[in-house]
């Protein structure tokens, strides 16, 4: 690879992922390899100062192919990129993200602003999942430094970009983590409730879908959980998100397995 | 009829030297120093906008003097060769002598190629670690690759700058008395530079993957008390 140098006019400018496609360091190329892991549960809550995540970390394919997979990943400080969707796609995606906020800091000497991170990724959604069948629809959420806000946004498979202002939900244990969650929401959460309220829809995500990782006791494997706040991307400590499932875990053993009555 | 003049190499590479030695001696110097912990590199630049010092990867830093666009041009130029290269391979395999070298490569063609040569001097600068050095790549505007061994002056004025630096500081000192003896042999003896004609950036570990960090007015007035 040479000295990138451009003439002005057809400078790619700061956004990584056009110099990457014109240089051709990445290629999305149409195969039909449908059977490469997919499937997932990865939800969104917000709350009075940020956003809360939680993600099941198992690959799926016609059997298990990981339980230990990173399904969000800090794309900056600020901001955290969740997946669903074919594995391999999902992890070039969030690399090409990362990658490609970095280089606009880099270039300009500016940080891109949350919602120029998720308009920036919409024409990559599209031409990812209109040109071939191994579909990727990621989840984002950060810190709008400019606006005091966590925010959300969530996509379609066209590439489309919507902000929630509630919660948002990404994968095949939707439906399940989505009435969880519709159920349990309110304009007023703390960041305690949103913990819980997003552990408990990934629980139901887990209990119900079979392509969704619960946590797993057995294995002293948990779902992940972030924090995006004024203070940035935190990722929850290993015992503390076991501890929250066990007590959703135990509640749930002692009703014999019945969720209904309460939320609890 | 055209009449062609015969003008021999040497004249020719004679008057293409001065041309950029005179665009690089209209701008304001840069001063790069090793410190006990890390790489400063102080720049006079009144602009707070218009910046000579940048990041160019995780290690690695990027200074220019000279023409502005020019330099700036090969710094974003850098920045995508360190992200491409780190895209198709993995971020240790990001080295600064690389992308020195293809700086070196590109001023040489075009200061004997070009319509004109590039009126810039520049720096590389990469903060070393356990599987690489430490290192100050200068690469003057017809080529000529440098490695300084403990600081680096680029523009017109180099070589004086660079005696008084020398006799300044002669082993590893902290990040406050290096800069102190950097703004000390830019200003000379008979001039001050305020805090905000100078830019300054750092390449220090501090835990995270990026090292490299501008320091705010503030922070430079902080070190130079």
């Amino acid at each position: 690879m040479g000295l990138p140098l451009f003439s002005a006019h057809d400078d790619p400018g700061p956004s990584f992922y056009h110099y990457a496609r014109g240089a051709g360091l990445s290629t999305s190329s149409s195969g039909s390899d449908a059977a490469s892991p997919h499937a997932t549960t990865v939800v969104a809550v917000r709350y009075d100062h940020g956003v809360v995540m939680v993600g099941d970390r198992q690959a799926t394919g016609s059997y298990i192919a990981s339980r230990d997979v990173r399904k969000i990943e800090a794309a900056d400080r600020f901001t955290a990129l969740a997946i669903s969707g074919t594995a391999a796609r999902g992890m070039e995606f969030i690399r090409m993200a990362q990658l490609s906020f970095e280089h606009y800091e880099k270039m300009t000497d500016t940080a891109l602003s949350l919602e120029g991170k998720a308009n920036y990724l919409s024409p990559i959604i599209q031409r990812n999942n209109l040109s071939t069948p191994l579909i990727v629809l990621p989840l984002l959420a950060g810190w709008d430094q400019s606006h005091e806000r966590g925010r959300i946004f969530e996509y379609d498979g066209a590439g489309g970009c919507y902000e929630r202002f509630d919660f948002s939900t990404i994968g095949s244990g939707s439906p399940f983590a989505e009435s969880t969650l519709r159920l349990g929401y309110a304009a007023d959460l703390d960041l305690e409730g949103a913990l819980d309220l997003g552990a408990l829809a990934l629980y139901e995500a887990g209990d119900n879908d079979p392509s969704t990782g619960g946590p797993d006791f057995v294995r002293n494997l948990f779902p992940m959980m972030v924090t995006i706040s004024s203070a940035g991307f935190h990722e929850l400590a290993h015992e503390q998100v076991a501890e929250r499932f066990r007590v959703i875990n135990e509640r749930r053993t002692r009703s014999g397995g019945v969720a209904g009555g309460s939320l609890r | 009829m055209t009449n062609y003049f015969y003008v021999s190499p040497e004249q020719l590479i004679r008057d293409r030297a001065e041309f950029a030695q005179k665009g690089i001696a209209r701008g304001r110097s840069i001063v790069a120093a090793i410190y006990d912990s890390g790489i400063v590199l102080v720049a006079e630049n009144p602009s707070a906008s218009l910046n000579k010092i940048s990041e160019v990867y995780d290690r690695i830093a990027f200074a220019g003097v000279g023409k502005y666009n020019e330099f700036d041009r090969l710094r974003e130029a850098g920045i995508r060769w360190a992200d491409g290269t780190g895209f198709t391979y993995s971020r240790g395999d990001v080295d600064a002598r690389a992308l020195a070298n293809y700086y070196a490569q590109h001023l040489g063609d075009m200061f004997t190629e070009g319509q004109k040569p590039l009126e810039v001097e520049i720096l590389v600068a990469q903060l070393g670690n356990r599987i690489r050095p430490t290192k100050l790549y200068r690469i003057a505007y017809e080529g000529t690759i440098s490695d300084e061994p403990r600081f680096a002056v680029l523009g017109g004025d180099a070589e004086t700058i660079k005696g008084r630096f020398a006799a300044s500081e002669d082993s590893l000192e902290p990040l406050n008395v290096t800069l102190k003896n950097a703004v000390a042999a830019l200003a000379g003896l008979d001039r001050t530079i305020g805090v905000s004609e100078l830019e300054v950036g750092i390449l220090e570990d501090r835990g995270d993957r990026r090292t490299f960090a501008r320091l705010t007015d503030n922070d430079v007035s902080e070190l130079l008390r």
